[in-house]
């Protein structure tokens, strides 16, 4: 069909000038431009570290020292990865299902490790096991944190309560509760309404949560290196052994972690894409 | 049998003040208002989503008031019919079976039960994100009865529907209800789908019930200004009841009407518009009220045209096309605006 209005000649809007069609093409290019810029700086000093570790990764892997990390690494994070789901469900689904008083107080508290530098964490979680009564007694009950591998996996838990907790949160307040009030209606108890329901449908951001917080945990340095500190093959996870090398001089060993942790990290970042594009908010269905 | 007593509960923007229902066993009872005046917080009191501020909530002879939901025996269906997204049709039905540890042979027949009821064999195996809302509709319903409820609550079921199958799924409630015969309180903002289903209705505003009793007796005597708005009535005036020797009359301005009733003094009138007939030529019998009016206006409403008329008060008759045809209506015609005594509602 032909779209053919008849106006009048002295209603016709002005033409676009030349100079105007010149400015927009200048500003896509522009935008266009900065993209690939950034995209350039980002992608090749991750392909340099690759690029370079790769040649001597094969030995560097092999090295006991590295060894010792991976493994300290995998088992801290995975475990402060579980300890913080244990925690972080409970706590989402209470400050988004209940009416509970303070709950934005609340909030705001738990969310705080969020924005502080992980040194600062470290530092509080240090004097708060170390120097006071309540950290005397744990480690009384053979609970110790200071300078050993409890206390990776404790500063690793700090650090990504924050994080967990926000996803599951959302995750919660995107499935309807009358969901669960209908699943009541039919016999539910509170409890078996939230695991026959909204468990289920929390799945996916369940698993985000996951990957993210332990991603997260593995990366984790300036909180975990205040709490156990750095002792070479005491509580040399990757981000250590990093470090601890960098320092003495040792680019090949250096730069094999730094390998590691890149490709840790764009493995969690693509599982985290595959999970993310499919969740559907289960309330939205309909 | 369900009794709500002095029920008051306020909710961010709703509240509810003092309700007080009694619903009889096996009744279809249709609650209805306008959208947001706390209608859903009815029935969510009574299922036990929320606890009354004020008042009890009792279901056959027991106070159910600090019980649990899942306590009372409920059968919940939702605007948006609430399946469980994760469950196959199938599993949503059997939701509460499978909770009950019913044993495999009865929970197959009450399926087969329910689907043949509801007409939704073919689709056990679907999952509700594909199903049409018809569907939904009727799985949610499955859902609820397969547990034999001593209520069924329906919050707005018809409202998703597109006007078709609203039509159809009204005949079919009426129906199953006819057959199961559970207690059925119904919420909607739809006069006529009351109409055709309730037993008997009561009307809502602003978090107050106003009116209770059978759709004839709620659309012939309206007891207040809102109720006779909410019915529909077009043409509700303030006048004055006047008794003379010959019988009962209601001033409305200079007009006097002859009219039934108990009340004295300054009332409320009101008169739908398609009990006014409009004629040509006076004719008049006692128990008819016969205005002369100009006709002011002449609109067309799809199968039936409102004609406005004036008669000192502004009046709005509703006829049929043939009529304006027949009787070749104009504005600025004289006629005779024609209706019964019984046709005045006076309250």
């Amino acid at each position: 069909m032909k779209l053919n209005h008849n106006f009048d000649d002295s209603n016709k809007l002005p033409a676009a000038n030349a100079f105007q069609a010149i400015g927009n093409r200048l500003f896509q290019g522009i935008i266009v431009f900065i993209i690939f810029i950034l995209l350039g700086f980002v992608f090749s000093a991750l392909a340099n570290i690759v690029w370079k570790g790769l040649s001597g990764f094969v030995q560097s892997i092999a090295s006991p020292e590295i060894q010792f990390a991976i493994r300290l690494s995998l088992f801290t994070s995975i475990t402060s990865t579980l300890i913080c789901i244990a925690f972080a469900l409970p706590v989402a689904y209470g400050l988004e299902r209940f009416r509970i008083p303070g709950r934005r107080l609340i909030n705001v508290v738990l969310d705080i490790p969020l924005s502080l530098p992980p040194l600062v964490s470290g530092v509080a979680l240090l004097l708060l096991l170390g120097t006071t009564g309540f950290g005397a007694a744990l480690a009384e009950h053979g609970l110790s944190f200071v300078f050993s591998v409890n206390g990776i996996i404790l500063a690793q838990f700090f650090i990504i309560i924050p994080y967990m907790i926000r996803i599951l949160k959302s995750t919660i307040a995107d499935i309807n509760p009358r969901l669960e009030f209908v699943a009541r209606t039919l016999g539910c108890s509170q409890w078996q309404a939230f695991y026959k329901i909204t468990l289920p449908l929390a799945k996916n951001g369940i698993i985000a949560g996951l990957v993210i917080s332990w991603a997260r945990a593995i990366g984790e340095f300036g909180c975990a290196l205040m709490v156990a500190g750095a002792t070479r093959m005491v509580t040399e996870t990757l981000p250590v052994a990093l470090y601890l090398n960098m320092s003495i001089g040792n680019l090949e060993m250096a730069m094999a972690s730094a390998t590691c942790l890149i490709i840790i990290s764009i493995i969690s970042l693509f599982i985290f894409e595959m999970v993310g594009v499919r969740q559907i908010p289960a309330s939205r269905i309909n | 049998m369900i009794n709500l007593c002095n029920v008051s509960k306020h909710l961010g923007e709703f509240s509810l003040k003092n309700i007080n229902l009694s619903i009889n066993d096996n009744e279809y009872f249709v609650i209805l208002g306008p959208t947001g005046t706390g209608k859903t917080v009815i029935l969510e009191i009574i299922a036990g989503m929320y606890k009354p501020d004020q008042g009890e909530v009792w279901i056959n002879e027991r106070n159910v008031t600090a019980q649990y939901p899942e306590q009372r025996h409920i059968g919940f269906v939702y605007q948006d019919y609430m399946l469980f997204p994760h469950l196959d049709v199938e599993e949503n039905i059997l939701f509460a079976l499978k909770l009950k540890k019913t044993p495999p042979k009865i929970m197959k027949q009450k399926l087969e039960q329910m689907t043949d009821l509801l007409n939704i064999k073919a689709l056990i195996k679907r999952y509700p994100a594909t199903l049409s809302g018809g569907e939904q509709q009727r799985t949610a319903l499955a859902r609820a009865l397969v547990a034999e409820p001593e209520v069924l609550l329906l919050d707005e079921p018809l409202s998703a529907l597109d006007p078709r199958s609203k039509e159809l799924f009204q005949q079919e409630l009426k129906n199953i209800h006819q057959q199961i015969k559970t207690t059925t309180i119904h919420i909607t903002h739809d006069f006529n789908e009351a109409l055709v289903l309730a037993d008997r209705l009561g009307i809502m505003c602003n978090g107050e019930i106003v009116q209770v009793g059978s759709p004839e007796e709620v659309f012939q005597k309206p007891q207040s200004q809102f109720v006779a708005e909410f019915v529909g009535m077009e043409n509700i005036y303030t006048g004055e009841i006047i008794e003379k020797a010959e019988g009962k009359y209601v001033r409305i301005a200079s007009l006097y009407l002859s009219v039934r009733s108990k009340l004295q003094g300054k009332v409320r009138v009101a008169i739908r518009s398609e009990d006014i007939i409009i004629a040509r030529e006076r004719f008049s019998s006692s128990a008819q009220n016969t205005v002369n009016a100009r006709i002011a206006a002449i609109i067309p409403r799809g199968a039936f045209i409102k004609v406005i008329l004036d008669a000192g008060i502004t009046m709005v008759a509703m006829v049929t096309r043939q009529a304006v045809d027949e009787l070749k209506l104009e504005p600025g015609q004289e006629v005779w605006a024609v209706f019964k005594t019984t046709a005045v509602h006076v309250f």
